[in-house]
Protein backbone atom coordinates (compact mmCIF):
# COMPACT_ATOMS: atom_id res chain seq x y z
CA UNK A 1 0.00 0.00 0.00
CA UNK A 2 0.97 3.60 -0.49
CA UNK A 3 2.60 4.12 2.85
CA UNK A 4 4.99 1.23 2.43
CA UNK A 5 5.99 1.94 -1.18
CA UNK A 6 8.68 4.58 -0.85
CA UNK A 7 10.30 5.40 -4.16
CA UNK A 8 8.80 2.41 -6.00
CA UNK A 9 10.47 0.10 -8.49
CA UNK A 10 13.40 1.32 -10.62
CA UNK A 11 12.24 2.88 -13.89
CA UNK A 12 12.42 0.90 -17.10
CA UNK A 13 12.00 -2.52 -15.54
CA UNK A 14 8.26 -2.60 -14.93
CA UNK A 15 6.10 -0.31 -17.08
CA UNK A 16 2.76 -1.25 -15.50
CA UNK A 17 1.40 1.61 -13.40
CA UNK A 18 1.94 0.96 -9.73
CA UNK A 19 -1.20 0.84 -7.55
CA UNK A 20 0.00 3.93 -5.71
CA UNK A 21 3.49 5.33 -5.65
CA UNK A 22 4.87 7.40 -2.85
CA UNK A 23 3.50 8.58 0.42
CA UNK A 24 -0.12 9.65 0.89
CA UNK A 25 -0.14 13.44 1.22
CA UNK A 26 -0.99 14.74 4.68
CA UNK A 27 -4.26 16.19 3.41
CA UNK A 28 -5.37 12.69 2.26
CA UNK A 29 -4.64 10.71 5.40
CA UNK A 30 -6.16 10.36 8.87
CA UNK A 31 -9.60 11.41 7.66
CA UNK A 32 -13.24 10.82 8.48
CA UNK A 33 -14.77 9.27 5.37
CA UNK A 34 -18.40 8.41 4.66
CA UNK A 35 -19.17 5.84 1.94
CA UNK A 36 -22.66 5.86 0.42
CA UNK A 37 -23.01 2.91 -1.96
CA UNK A 38 -24.40 -0.63 -1.97
CA UNK A 39 -22.22 -3.03 -0.01
CA UNK A 40 -21.59 -5.37 -2.94
CA UNK A 41 -18.15 -6.64 -3.97
CA UNK A 42 -17.10 -3.23 -5.33
CA UNK A 43 -18.46 -1.49 -2.23
CA UNK A 44 -16.45 -3.80 0.02
CA UNK A 45 -13.28 -3.15 -2.00
CA UNK A 46 -13.83 0.60 -1.65
CA UNK A 47 -14.35 0.44 2.11
CA UNK A 48 -11.36 -1.87 2.59
CA UNK A 49 -8.98 0.28 0.54
CA UNK A 50 -10.09 3.47 2.30
CA UNK A 51 -9.57 1.81 5.68
CA UNK A 52 -6.03 0.97 4.59
CA UNK A 53 -5.29 4.72 4.30
CA UNK A 54 -5.76 4.77 8.09
CA UNK A 55 -8.90 6.83 7.84
CA UNK A 56 -12.08 6.22 9.80
CA UNK A 57 -14.67 4.91 7.35
CA UNK A 58 -18.42 4.94 7.94
CA UNK A 59 -20.88 3.22 5.59
CA UNK A 60 -24.43 4.42 4.92
CA UNK A 61 -26.95 2.92 2.49
CA UNK A 62 -29.44 3.79 1.10
CA UNK A 63 -28.51 7.49 0.77
CA UNK A 64 -30.15 9.54 3.55
CA UNK A 65 -31.59 12.99 2.90
CA UNK A 66 -29.72 15.09 3.75
CA UNK A 67 -26.40 13.26 3.54
CA UNK A 68 -24.19 13.26 6.65
CA UNK A 69 -22.19 16.46 7.08
CA UNK A 70 -19.65 15.61 9.82
CA UNK A 71 -17.02 14.13 7.51
CA UNK A 72 -13.94 15.10 5.50
CA UNK A 73 -14.72 13.11 2.36
CA UNK A 74 -17.96 11.75 0.99
CA UNK A 75 -17.82 8.84 -1.50
CA UNK A 76 -21.36 8.72 -2.87
CA UNK A 77 -23.22 7.06 -5.75
CA UNK A 78 -24.30 9.64 -8.33
CA UNK A 79 -27.98 9.05 -7.52
CA UNK A 80 -30.77 11.25 -8.91
CA UNK A 81 -31.40 14.10 -6.49
CA UNK A 82 -27.86 13.97 -5.10
CA UNK A 83 -27.24 17.74 -5.59
CA UNK A 84 -30.29 18.59 -3.47
CA UNK A 85 -29.29 16.09 -0.76
CA UNK A 86 -25.83 17.52 -0.24
CA UNK A 87 -25.85 19.16 3.21
CA UNK A 88 -24.31 22.44 2.04
CA UNK A 89 -24.83 25.21 -0.51
CA UNK A 90 -23.04 24.87 -3.85
CA UNK A 91 -19.84 26.88 -3.56
CA UNK A 92 -19.61 26.33 0.20
CA UNK A 93 -18.88 22.58 0.47
CA UNK A 94 -18.19 21.20 3.93
CA UNK A 95 -16.55 18.00 2.65
CA UNK A 96 -14.82 16.78 -0.50
CA UNK A 97 -17.16 14.77 -2.71
CA UNK A 98 -16.18 11.77 -4.84
CA UNK A 99 -18.99 10.74 -7.21
CA UNK A 100 -19.26 6.97 -7.71
CA UNK A 101 -20.45 6.16 -11.24
CA UNK A 102 -21.10 2.95 -13.16
CA UNK A 103 -18.85 2.11 -16.10
CA UNK A 104 -21.49 0.32 -18.19
CA UNK A 105 -24.00 3.17 -18.74
CA UNK A 106 -23.58 6.81 -19.72
CA UNK A 107 -23.12 9.23 -16.86
CA UNK A 108 -25.88 11.84 -16.43
CA UNK A 109 -23.70 14.86 -17.19
CA UNK A 110 -26.22 17.42 -15.96
CA UNK A 111 -26.48 15.58 -12.65
CA UNK A 112 -22.69 15.36 -12.45
CA UNK A 113 -22.29 19.11 -13.08
CA UNK A 114 -24.86 20.04 -10.44
CA UNK A 115 -23.35 17.71 -7.83
CA UNK A 116 -19.98 19.53 -8.25
CA UNK A 117 -17.82 16.59 -7.11
CA UNK A 118 -14.09 17.06 -6.63
CA UNK A 119 -13.40 13.68 -8.28
CA UNK A 120 -15.17 10.82 -10.08
CA UNK A 121 -14.60 7.11 -9.45
CA UNK A 122 -15.81 4.47 -11.93
CA UNK A 123 -16.99 0.97 -11.05
CA UNK A 124 -15.48 -1.54 -10.69
CA UNK A 125 -13.21 0.23 -8.22
CA UNK A 126 -9.50 -0.64 -8.28
CA UNK A 127 -7.20 0.14 -5.34
CA UNK A 128 -5.12 2.50 -7.50
CA UNK A 129 -8.14 4.47 -8.71
CA UNK A 130 -9.60 4.67 -5.20
CA UNK A 131 -6.46 6.22 -3.74
CA UNK A 132 -6.03 8.53 -6.74
CA UNK A 133 -9.60 9.83 -6.41
CA UNK A 134 -9.13 10.38 -2.68
CA UNK A 135 -5.92 12.37 -3.18
CA UNK A 136 -7.37 14.39 -6.06
CA UNK A 137 -10.60 15.19 -4.21
CA UNK A 138 -8.82 16.33 -1.06
CA UNK A 139 -6.29 18.35 -3.07
CA UNK A 140 -8.97 20.18 -5.07
CA UNK A 141 -11.12 20.73 -2.00
CA UNK A 142 -8.21 22.25 -0.07
CA UNK A 143 -7.16 24.35 -3.07
CA UNK A 144 -10.63 25.87 -3.50
CA UNK A 145 -10.77 26.60 0.20
CA UNK A 146 -7.42 28.40 -0.03
CA UNK A 147 -8.67 30.42 -3.01
CA UNK A 148 -11.84 31.41 -1.17
CA UNK A 149 -9.82 32.49 1.83
CA UNK A 150 -7.50 34.47 -0.44
CA UNK A 151 -10.50 36.32 -1.90
CA UNK A 152 -11.78 37.07 1.61
CA UNK A 153 -8.40 38.43 2.64
CA UNK A 154 -8.12 40.48 -0.55
CA UNK A 155 -11.54 42.00 0.15
CA UNK A 156 -10.47 42.89 3.68
CA UNK A 157 -7.15 44.30 2.46
CA UNK A 158 -8.87 46.43 -0.15
CA UNK A 159 -10.95 48.04 2.58
CA UNK A 160 -7.97 48.41 4.91
CA UNK A 161 -5.92 50.10 2.20
CA UNK A 162 -8.39 52.97 2.09
CA UNK A 163 -8.07 53.47 5.87
CA UNK A 164 -4.29 53.29 5.64
CA UNK A 165 -4.20 55.95 2.92
CA UNK A 166 -6.42 58.24 4.98
CA UNK A 167 -4.48 57.63 8.18
CA UNK A 168 -1.26 58.37 6.30
CA UNK A 169 -2.70 61.67 5.06
CA UNK A 170 -3.83 62.57 8.60
CA UNK A 171 -0.38 61.85 10.05
CA UNK A 172 1.29 63.84 7.29
CA UNK A 173 -1.09 66.76 7.84
CA UNK A 174 -1.26 66.89 11.65
CA UNK A 175 2.19 65.63 12.65
CA UNK A 176 4.03 67.00 9.63
CA UNK A 177 5.49 63.58 8.90
CA UNK A 178 6.96 62.64 5.52
CA UNK A 179 5.13 59.92 3.62
CA UNK A 180 7.57 57.13 4.50
CA UNK A 181 7.63 58.27 8.14
CA UNK A 182 3.85 58.06 8.27
CA UNK A 183 3.85 54.50 6.90
CA UNK A 184 6.63 53.53 9.31
CA UNK A 185 4.66 54.99 12.22
CA UNK A 186 1.59 52.93 11.26
CA UNK A 187 3.64 49.75 10.93
CA UNK A 188 5.48 50.15 14.22
CA UNK A 189 2.28 51.01 16.12
CA UNK A 190 0.65 47.89 14.65
CA UNK A 191 3.61 45.69 15.63
CA UNK A 192 3.72 47.12 19.15
CA UNK A 193 0.02 46.45 19.69
CA UNK A 194 0.04 43.16 17.79
CA UNK A 195 -2.80 44.16 15.47
CA UNK A 196 -2.96 44.71 11.72
CA UNK A 197 -1.95 47.99 10.11
CA UNK A 198 -5.56 48.31 8.94
CA UNK A 199 -6.83 48.27 12.55
CA UNK A 200 -4.35 50.96 13.60
CA UNK A 201 -5.22 53.06 10.56
CA UNK A 202 -8.96 52.78 11.26
CA UNK A 203 -8.35 53.83 14.89
CA UNK A 204 -6.39 56.91 13.80
CA UNK A 205 -9.08 57.87 11.31
CA UNK A 206 -11.83 57.45 13.94
CA UNK A 207 -9.87 59.40 16.55
CA UNK A 208 -9.25 62.18 14.06
CA UNK A 209 -13.01 62.26 13.40
CA UNK A 210 -13.82 62.56 17.10
CA UNK A 211 -11.31 65.34 17.60
CA UNK A 212 -12.91 67.15 14.66
CA UNK B 1 -29.52 12.90 -24.12
CA UNK B 2 -29.13 16.65 -24.74
CA UNK B 3 -29.59 16.84 -28.53
CA UNK B 4 -33.07 15.39 -28.95
CA UNK B 5 -34.35 17.36 -25.99
CA UNK B 6 -32.99 20.64 -27.34
CA UNK B 7 -34.47 20.15 -30.81
CA UNK B 8 -37.89 19.47 -29.38
CA UNK B 9 -37.63 22.40 -27.02
CA UNK B 10 -38.18 25.31 -29.43
CA UNK B 11 -41.61 26.15 -28.02
CA UNK B 12 -40.72 25.35 -24.42
CA UNK B 13 -40.79 28.36 -22.11
CA UNK B 14 -37.67 30.09 -20.78
CA UNK B 15 -37.70 29.41 -17.04
CA UNK B 16 -36.24 32.04 -14.72
CA UNK B 17 -35.96 32.11 -10.92
CA UNK B 18 -37.45 34.92 -8.80
CA UNK B 19 -36.46 35.44 -5.15
CA UNK B 20 -38.18 38.28 -3.30
CA UNK B 21 -39.89 38.13 0.12
CA UNK B 22 -43.70 38.23 0.26
CA UNK B 23 -43.61 38.18 4.02
CA UNK B 24 -41.41 39.21 6.94
CA UNK B 25 -39.87 42.56 7.79
CA UNK B 26 -38.52 43.24 4.26
CA UNK B 27 -41.80 42.53 2.44
CA UNK B 28 -42.77 46.23 2.06
CA UNK B 29 -39.99 46.84 -0.44
CA UNK B 30 -39.29 43.32 -1.77
CA UNK B 31 -42.92 42.84 -2.82
CA UNK B 32 -42.59 45.92 -5.02
CA UNK B 33 -39.48 44.39 -6.65
CA UNK B 34 -41.45 41.20 -7.25
CA UNK B 35 -44.18 43.28 -8.89
CA UNK B 36 -41.69 45.12 -11.10
CA UNK B 37 -40.22 41.79 -12.18
CA UNK B 38 -43.59 40.21 -12.98
CA UNK B 39 -44.81 43.32 -14.82
CA UNK B 40 -41.80 43.19 -17.14
CA UNK B 41 -42.21 39.44 -17.72
CA UNK B 42 -45.91 39.98 -18.59
CA UNK B 43 -45.04 42.76 -21.03
CA UNK B 44 -42.47 40.59 -22.79
CA UNK B 45 -44.84 37.62 -22.98
CA UNK B 46 -47.70 39.81 -24.22
CA UNK B 47 -45.43 40.95 -27.04
CA UNK B 48 -44.82 37.33 -28.08
CA UNK B 49 -42.11 36.25 -25.66
CA UNK B 50 -38.45 35.94 -26.55
CA UNK B 51 -37.85 34.31 -29.95
CA UNK B 52 -41.39 32.98 -29.76
CA UNK B 53 -40.95 31.42 -26.34
CA UNK B 54 -42.67 32.56 -23.17
CA UNK B 55 -40.74 33.56 -20.02
CA UNK B 56 -42.03 31.60 -17.02
CA UNK B 57 -41.02 32.75 -13.52
CA UNK B 58 -40.33 30.15 -10.83
CA UNK B 59 -40.94 32.10 -7.60
CA UNK B 60 -40.04 31.27 -4.01
CA UNK B 61 -40.76 33.34 -0.90
CA UNK B 62 -37.64 33.49 1.33
CA UNK B 63 -39.71 35.41 3.94
CA UNK B 64 -36.94 37.95 4.73
CA UNK B 65 -34.52 35.26 5.99
CA UNK B 66 -31.06 35.59 4.44
CA UNK B 67 -30.28 31.85 4.76
CA UNK B 68 -33.52 31.00 2.92
CA UNK B 69 -32.27 32.95 -0.09
CA UNK B 70 -29.24 30.65 -0.31
CA UNK B 71 -31.42 27.59 0.15
CA UNK B 72 -33.91 28.59 -2.56
CA UNK B 73 -31.12 29.62 -4.94
CA UNK B 74 -29.81 26.06 -4.58
CA UNK B 75 -33.32 24.64 -5.20
CA UNK B 76 -33.73 26.81 -8.30
CA UNK B 77 -30.40 25.83 -9.77
CA UNK B 78 -30.19 22.12 -8.90
CA UNK B 79 -33.85 21.04 -8.89
CA UNK B 80 -35.68 23.55 -11.11
CA UNK B 81 -33.00 23.75 -13.85
CA UNK B 82 -32.90 27.53 -13.65
CA UNK B 83 -29.74 29.45 -14.58
CA UNK B 84 -30.93 33.06 -14.20
CA UNK B 85 -32.34 34.44 -10.95
CA UNK B 86 -33.91 37.86 -10.37
CA UNK B 87 -33.80 38.71 -6.71
CA UNK B 88 -32.45 39.94 -3.38
CA UNK B 89 -32.81 43.23 -1.57
CA UNK B 90 -30.52 43.00 1.46
CA UNK B 91 -26.78 42.51 1.09
CA UNK B 92 -27.02 39.55 3.47
CA UNK B 93 -29.36 37.80 1.05
CA UNK B 94 -27.12 38.64 -1.94
CA UNK B 95 -24.12 37.23 -0.12
CA UNK B 96 -26.10 34.04 0.62
CA UNK B 97 -26.89 33.56 -3.09
CA UNK B 98 -23.44 34.57 -4.39
CA UNK B 99 -21.54 31.28 -3.75
CA UNK B 100 -24.39 29.29 -5.32
CA UNK B 101 -24.49 31.25 -8.59
CA UNK B 102 -20.70 31.39 -8.71
CA UNK B 103 -20.22 27.63 -8.24
CA UNK B 104 -22.96 26.57 -10.63
CA UNK B 105 -22.24 29.45 -13.04
CA UNK B 106 -25.64 31.11 -12.94
CA UNK B 107 -26.60 34.79 -13.15
CA UNK B 108 -28.13 36.73 -10.27
CA UNK B 109 -29.77 40.00 -11.33
CA UNK B 110 -29.63 42.26 -8.27
CA UNK B 111 -31.94 45.31 -8.50
CA UNK B 112 -30.97 47.06 -5.27
CA UNK B 113 -28.60 49.83 -4.22
CA UNK B 114 -25.77 48.40 -2.15
CA UNK B 115 -22.48 49.29 -0.44
CA UNK B 116 -20.16 48.47 -3.34
CA UNK B 117 -16.84 46.62 -2.99
CA UNK B 118 -18.02 43.54 -4.85
CA UNK B 119 -17.67 42.32 -8.41
CA UNK B 120 -18.83 38.82 -9.17
CA UNK B 121 -18.86 37.56 -12.76
CA UNK B 122 -22.12 35.86 -11.81
CA UNK B 123 -24.02 38.95 -10.65
CA UNK B 124 -25.46 41.82 -12.71
CA UNK B 125 -25.81 44.83 -10.39
CA UNK B 126 -28.65 47.15 -11.46
CA UNK B 127 -29.06 49.23 -8.26
CA UNK B 128 -26.84 52.16 -7.30
CA UNK B 129 -23.27 51.82 -6.02
CA UNK B 130 -22.10 54.49 -3.52
CA UNK B 131 -20.56 56.77 -6.15
CA UNK B 132 -23.97 56.89 -7.87
CA UNK B 133 -25.93 58.09 -4.83
CA UNK B 134 -23.92 58.78 -1.63
CA UNK B 135 -21.41 61.24 -3.08
CA UNK B 136 -24.00 63.58 -4.60
CA UNK B 137 -26.27 63.24 -1.56
CA UNK B 138 -23.48 64.23 0.82
CA UNK B 139 -22.58 67.33 -1.19
CA UNK B 140 -26.21 68.35 -1.51
CA UNK B 141 -26.80 68.02 2.22
CA UNK B 142 -23.69 69.98 3.16
CA UNK B 143 -24.56 72.77 0.74
CA UNK B 144 -28.11 73.05 2.06
CA UNK B 145 -28.25 71.92 5.70
CA UNK B 146 -24.86 71.91 7.41
CA UNK B 147 -21.83 69.77 8.09
CA UNK B 148 -22.73 67.69 11.17
CA UNK B 149 -24.15 64.23 10.43
CA UNK B 150 -25.77 61.70 12.74
CA UNK B 151 -25.79 58.12 11.37
CA UNK B 152 -28.59 55.70 12.25
CA UNK B 153 -28.87 52.31 10.59
CA UNK B 154 -30.20 48.76 10.79
CA UNK B 155 -27.61 46.37 12.14
CA UNK B 156 -26.46 44.28 9.18
CA UNK B 157 -23.90 44.41 6.37
CA UNK B 158 -25.29 47.20 4.19
CA UNK B 159 -25.68 50.01 6.78
CA UNK B 160 -22.31 49.39 8.40
CA UNK B 161 -20.44 49.14 5.09
CA UNK B 162 -22.39 51.98 3.52
CA UNK B 163 -21.67 54.22 6.54
CA UNK B 164 -17.98 53.37 6.30
CA UNK B 165 -18.06 54.77 2.78
CA UNK B 166 -20.33 57.71 3.75
CA UNK B 167 -18.07 58.64 6.67
CA UNK B 168 -15.19 58.93 4.23
CA UNK B 169 -17.22 61.06 1.83
CA UNK B 170 -18.44 63.32 4.65
CA UNK B 171 -14.92 63.88 5.89
CA UNK B 172 -13.50 64.51 2.44
CA UNK B 173 -16.10 67.24 2.01
CA UNK B 174 -15.18 68.86 5.31
CA UNK B 175 -18.05 67.50 7.37
CA UNK B 176 -18.13 65.44 10.57
CA UNK B 177 -20.02 62.50 12.00
CA UNK B 178 -21.41 63.56 15.39
CA UNK B 179 -22.83 60.15 16.31
CA UNK B 180 -23.53 56.70 14.95
CA UNK B 181 -25.96 54.04 16.13
CA UNK B 182 -27.40 50.72 14.89
CA UNK B 183 -30.67 48.98 15.72
CA UNK B 184 -31.81 45.41 15.06
CA UNK B 185 -33.59 44.66 11.79
CA UNK B 186 -36.73 43.92 13.79
CA UNK B 187 -36.47 47.10 15.90
CA UNK B 188 -39.77 48.26 17.45
CA UNK B 189 -41.06 51.82 17.78
CA UNK B 190 -39.84 52.10 21.39
CA UNK B 191 -36.29 51.20 20.32
CA UNK B 192 -36.05 54.55 18.53
CA UNK B 193 -36.68 56.65 21.65
CA UNK B 194 -33.01 56.54 22.77
CA UNK B 195 -32.03 57.53 19.22
CA UNK B 196 -34.31 60.57 19.37
CA UNK B 197 -32.90 61.46 22.81
CA UNK B 198 -29.37 61.35 21.43
CA UNK B 199 -30.36 63.51 18.46
CA UNK B 200 -31.83 66.02 20.96
CA UNK B 201 -28.51 66.18 22.78
CA UNK B 202 -26.19 66.22 19.76
CA UNK B 203 -28.27 68.53 17.56
CA UNK B 204 -26.80 67.39 14.24
CA UNK B 205 -27.65 69.18 10.98
CA UNK B 206 -28.65 65.98 9.20
CA UNK B 207 -29.82 62.52 10.30
CA UNK B 208 -28.42 60.06 7.76
CA UNK B 209 -30.51 56.89 7.86
CA UNK B 210 -29.68 53.44 6.55
CA UNK B 211 -32.59 51.93 8.48
CA UNK B 212 -34.44 49.46 6.22
CA UNK B 213 -37.65 47.43 6.34
CA UNK B 214 -40.53 48.01 8.75
CA UNK B 215 -38.23 49.88 11.16
CA UNK B 216 -38.07 52.77 8.65
CA UNK B 217 -41.60 53.82 9.58
CA UNK B 218 -40.74 53.73 13.28
CA UNK B 219 -37.75 56.05 12.81
CA UNK B 220 -39.65 58.69 10.82
CA UNK B 221 -42.64 58.43 13.17
CA UNK B 222 -40.42 58.87 16.25
CA UNK B 223 -38.85 61.90 14.53
CA UNK B 224 -42.31 63.40 13.85
CA UNK B 225 -43.49 62.69 17.40
CA UNK B 226 -40.44 64.51 18.78
CA UNK B 227 -41.47 67.62 16.87
CA UNK B 228 -38.27 67.99 14.84
CA UNK B 229 -38.41 70.08 11.66
CA UNK B 230 -37.26 68.55 8.33
CA UNK B 231 -36.51 72.08 7.05
CA UNK B 232 -33.60 72.44 9.44
CA UNK B 233 -32.65 68.82 10.27
CA UNK B 234 -33.98 66.39 7.63
CA UNK B 235 -33.60 62.63 7.62
CA UNK B 236 -31.54 61.80 4.52
CA UNK B 237 -31.59 58.27 3.16
CA UNK B 238 -30.57 56.04 0.29
CA UNK B 239 -33.20 53.43 1.08
CA UNK B 240 -36.42 55.32 1.90
CA UNK B 241 -38.49 55.11 -1.28
CA UNK B 242 -42.11 55.88 -2.17
CA UNK B 243 -42.99 52.42 -0.74
CA UNK B 244 -41.63 53.21 2.72
CA UNK B 245 -43.17 56.72 2.65
CA UNK B 246 -46.53 55.18 1.88
CA UNK B 247 -46.13 52.69 4.75
CA UNK B 248 -45.27 55.45 7.28
CA UNK B 249 -47.87 57.97 6.02
CA UNK B 250 -47.33 60.88 3.63
CA UNK B 251 -47.36 63.53 6.38
CA UNK B 252 -44.71 61.65 8.38
CA UNK B 253 -42.38 61.38 5.37
CA UNK B 254 -42.85 64.91 4.00
CA UNK B 255 -39.76 67.12 3.80
CA UNK B 256 -37.21 64.32 4.11
CA UNK B 257 -34.50 63.63 1.52
CA UNK B 258 -33.61 60.52 -0.51
CA UNK B 259 -30.98 59.97 -3.22
CA UNK B 260 -31.94 57.46 -5.92
CA UNK B 261 -31.56 56.83 -9.66
CA UNK B 262 -35.34 56.96 -10.04
CA UNK B 263 -38.42 58.52 -8.45
CA UNK B 264 -41.99 58.06 -9.63
CA UNK B 265 -42.24 61.80 -10.09
CA UNK B 266 -39.34 62.33 -12.50
CA UNK B 267 -41.75 62.75 -15.42
CA UNK B 268 -41.10 62.11 -19.10
CA UNK B 269 -43.11 59.89 -21.44
CA UNK B 270 -41.24 56.70 -20.67
CA UNK B 271 -41.75 57.09 -16.93
CA UNK B 272 -45.40 58.11 -17.29
CA UNK B 273 -46.27 55.05 -19.35
CA UNK B 274 -44.31 52.81 -16.94
CA UNK B 275 -46.20 54.27 -13.95
CA UNK B 276 -49.58 53.92 -15.64
CA UNK B 277 -48.94 50.29 -16.57
CA UNK B 278 -47.81 49.57 -13.01
CA UNK B 279 -50.91 51.23 -11.52
CA UNK B 280 -53.19 49.49 -13.99
CA UNK B 281 -51.92 46.14 -12.82
CA UNK B 282 -51.45 46.75 -9.10
CA UNK B 283 -53.87 49.54 -8.22
CA UNK B 284 -54.09 53.34 -8.48
CA UNK B 285 -52.60 54.03 -5.06
CA UNK B 286 -49.55 51.78 -5.60
CA UNK B 287 -46.50 53.97 -6.23
CA UNK B 288 -43.46 52.89 -8.20
CA UNK B 289 -39.99 53.39 -6.67
CA UNK B 290 -36.29 52.95 -7.51
CA UNK B 291 -36.36 49.24 -6.58
CA UNK B 292 -39.43 48.53 -8.74
CA UNK B 293 -37.81 50.36 -11.59
CA UNK B 294 -34.51 48.46 -11.39
CA UNK B 295 -36.36 45.14 -10.98
CA UNK B 296 -38.41 46.09 -14.05
CA UNK B 297 -35.72 47.33 -16.42
CA UNK B 298 -33.30 44.50 -15.63
CA UNK B 299 -35.82 41.94 -16.92
CA UNK B 300 -35.99 43.90 -20.18
CA UNK B 301 -32.18 43.96 -20.42
CA UNK B 302 -32.22 40.21 -19.82
CA UNK B 303 -34.88 39.62 -22.50
CA UNK B 304 -32.94 41.55 -25.13
CA UNK B 305 -29.74 39.69 -24.32
CA UNK B 306 -31.63 36.40 -24.40
CA UNK B 307 -33.07 37.26 -27.80
CA UNK B 308 -29.54 37.69 -29.16
CA UNK B 309 -28.07 34.68 -27.33
CA UNK B 310 -31.09 32.40 -27.75
CA UNK B 311 -29.67 30.41 -24.85
CA UNK B 312 -29.94 30.44 -21.07
CA UNK B 313 -26.37 29.13 -20.77
CA UNK B 314 -24.63 31.77 -18.68
CA UNK B 315 -21.46 31.75 -20.77
CA UNK B 316 -23.48 32.49 -23.92
CA UNK B 317 -25.96 34.93 -22.33
CA UNK B 318 -23.55 37.04 -20.25
CA UNK B 319 -21.56 38.51 -23.18
CA UNK B 320 -24.87 39.75 -24.64
CA UNK B 321 -25.74 41.47 -21.34
CA UNK B 322 -22.41 43.20 -20.78
CA UNK B 323 -22.19 46.48 -22.68
CA UNK B 324 -25.89 46.53 -23.57
CA UNK B 325 -28.08 49.58 -23.02
CA UNK B 326 -31.76 50.36 -22.65
CA UNK B 327 -34.14 53.29 -22.39
CA UNK B 328 -35.34 52.64 -18.85
CA UNK B 329 -37.99 54.71 -17.03
CA UNK B 330 -35.14 56.63 -15.31
CA UNK B 331 -33.47 57.42 -18.68
CA UNK B 332 -30.91 55.71 -20.88
CA UNK B 333 -28.89 53.21 -18.85
CA UNK B 334 -26.29 50.59 -19.74
CA UNK B 335 -24.48 47.63 -18.19
CA UNK B 336 -20.77 48.36 -17.90
CA UNK B 337 -18.81 45.57 -19.57
CA UNK B 338 -15.88 46.01 -17.20
CA UNK B 339 -17.65 45.80 -13.85
CA UNK B 340 -21.11 44.19 -14.35
CA UNK B 341 -22.74 47.26 -12.76
CA UNK B 342 -25.39 49.44 -14.41
CA UNK B 343 -24.55 53.03 -15.28
CA UNK B 344 -27.39 54.91 -13.56
CA UNK B 345 -28.73 58.42 -13.06
CA UNK B 346 -28.06 60.28 -9.84
CA UNK B 347 -31.02 62.15 -8.39
CA UNK B 348 -31.80 63.88 -5.09
CA UNK B 349 -35.47 64.02 -4.13
CA UNK B 350 -37.47 65.61 -1.32
CA UNK B 351 -40.73 63.94 -0.26
CA UNK B 352 -43.85 66.09 -0.60
CA UNK B 353 -47.22 65.79 1.13
CA UNK B 354 -48.52 63.42 -1.56
CA UNK B 355 -45.88 60.77 -0.87
CA UNK B 356 -43.91 61.69 -3.99
CA UNK B 357 -40.36 62.96 -4.31
CA UNK B 358 -39.67 66.29 -5.97
CA UNK B 359 -36.34 66.18 -7.79
CA UNK B 360 -34.02 68.81 -6.29
CA UNK B 361 -30.98 67.91 -8.34
CA UNK B 362 -29.98 65.37 -11.00
CA UNK B 363 -27.01 64.28 -13.09
CA UNK B 364 -26.78 65.29 -16.76
CA UNK B 365 -26.54 61.66 -17.87
CA UNK B 366 -26.09 58.16 -16.44
CA UNK B 367 -23.11 57.88 -14.08
CA UNK B 368 -20.73 54.94 -14.52
CA UNK B 369 -20.53 52.79 -11.37
CA UNK B 370 -17.26 52.75 -9.46
CA UNK B 371 -17.95 49.85 -7.07
CA UNK B 372 -14.51 49.93 -5.47
CA UNK B 373 -14.49 53.75 -5.21
CA UNK B 374 -11.21 53.84 -7.08
CA UNK B 375 -11.66 57.38 -8.34
CA UNK B 376 -13.68 58.75 -5.43
CA UNK B 377 -11.46 60.48 -2.89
Amino acid sequence: MANSLKGGAPRGQDLRPAPAMGRLPVEASDLDIVVVTARDEAGETLIRELQRTRSRVRHVWPPPDPLPVDTDVLFCDLVPGLPARLPWLPGEPKAALVALVPSSVLVDLDLLRKATPEAVLHRPFTPAAIVASLVLARSRFAYERRLRSRIERLDATLRATRSVERAKAILMGTRSMAEDQAYHHLRSQAMERRVSVGVIAAAIVDAHDLLG
Amino acid sequence: MGCTRKQAATSEPWRVGVLFSNSGFMAVIEETQLRGTLLAIDEINAAGGVNGREIVPVCYNPASEAAAFGHYAKCLMVADDVTTIFGCYTSSSRKAVLPVVERLNGLLWYPTLYEGFELSPNIIYTGAAPNQNSVALCRFLMANYGRRFYFVGSDYIYPRESNRVMREIVRNNGGEVAGETYLGLRARPADFLPVIREVHELRPDIIFSTVVGDATSHLYQAYADAGFDPKTMPIASLTTTEAEIRAMGFDVGAGHITAAPYFQGIGGDRDKSFVSRYKKRYGDDEPTNMCVEAAYFQVHIFARALEAANSMETDILRPMVLGSSLDAPQGRISIDAGNNHASLWTRIGRANRRGQFEVMQQSLSAVIADPFMVSCG
